[in-house]
């Protein structure tokens, strides 16, 4: 008689959790081990995507009351507002470049 | 979640945890550029894997921009005032963080909803942004305008000082 077989490998929210924990601790580290602070800067969008995954699997596999798609939307406007604040701060670098 | 959507997802991640590695540890300006696109590309494709098809076109877009604007040449190296300790005691920190929250995440008691969102969401999002969040969409056009005509601005300076 034939068991159950294995079960099929699936994605759940805390692999989508471990995964955000990775991207924000690579942001962090990013941030704080370059010497160049624009190089540095480069962490910020890092952690801004770590925190996007989050919202884009709570959106996906938890999302029970209120807008489903609420979790989607907060990781779009986090990704505009990474870039927004990269252009910010290398706009300042160049700057400072001419003193 | 079927199989493909989960063998994208973990291979993406793989991407996008190598990009960001990549940021991390590379020291040419154009290599961290390089790796920057890499993570969004790995980005996109966990968005999409987890039917954020929008979401993963909006961040394709804005990772590429940052990418460029990484690899450029024309801003100078800012050094940091702050020894290497304080560099390796900011780098513990960050492994902390990382296992603080993966057994966060690993003890986490959550509870699983159905999801009927559509695998792109672009209807969805659209009413979500400018009927039910419009304050927040406006919001964050008007600090991309700031940040934008703030960095033009600062570039301007800069050409005309030379």
């Amino acid at each position: 008689m034939a068991g159950p077989g294995p079960d099929a490998v699936s994605a759940d929210l805390v692999g989508v959790l471990f995964v955000a924990a990775g991207l924000v601790a690579a942001g962090v580290f990013t941030a704080a081990w370059h010497r160049d602070l624009t190089a540095a800067l480069a962490g910020i969008p890092l952690m801004f995507a770590g925190a996007g995954v989050a919202f884009a699997g709570i959106a996906r596999f938890a999302a029970a009351g209120g807008p489903q798609l609420l979790g989607q939307e907060f990781a779009m406007l986090l990704a505009i507002a990474a870039t927004a604040l990269v252009a910010l701060g290398l706009g300042i670098a160049g700057r400072e470049r001419s003193r | 979640m079927d199989s493909l959507q989960t063998i994208g997802f973990y291979v993406s991640s793989g991407v996008s945890l190598a990009g960001g590695l990549g940021v991390a540890l590379l020291t040419r300006r154009d290599q961290r550029g390089v790796a920057l696109g890499v993570f969004g590309l790995g980005l996109a494709g966990i968005y999409l894997s987890l039917s954020a098809g929008y979401a993963a076109v909006v961040a394709l877009i804005c990772y590429a921009g940052c990418a460029l604007m990484f690899a450029s040449p024309q801003y100078r190296r800012v050094d940091a005032v702050v020894g290497p300790v304080w560099r390796q005691l900011g780098a513990i920190g960050a492994a902390l963080l990382l296992a603080v929250l993966a057994y966060s995440a690993f003890r986490g008691d959550f509870a699983y909803a159905g999801y009927f969102g559509g695998t792109f969401g672009a209807a969805n999002l659209g009413r979500l942004l400018f009927a039910h969040d419009a304050l927040a969409t406006e919001a964050v056009a008007v600090l991309v305008t700031v940040a934008l005509a703030g960095a033009a601005a600062a570039w301007r300076v800069r050409d005309r000082t030379r």
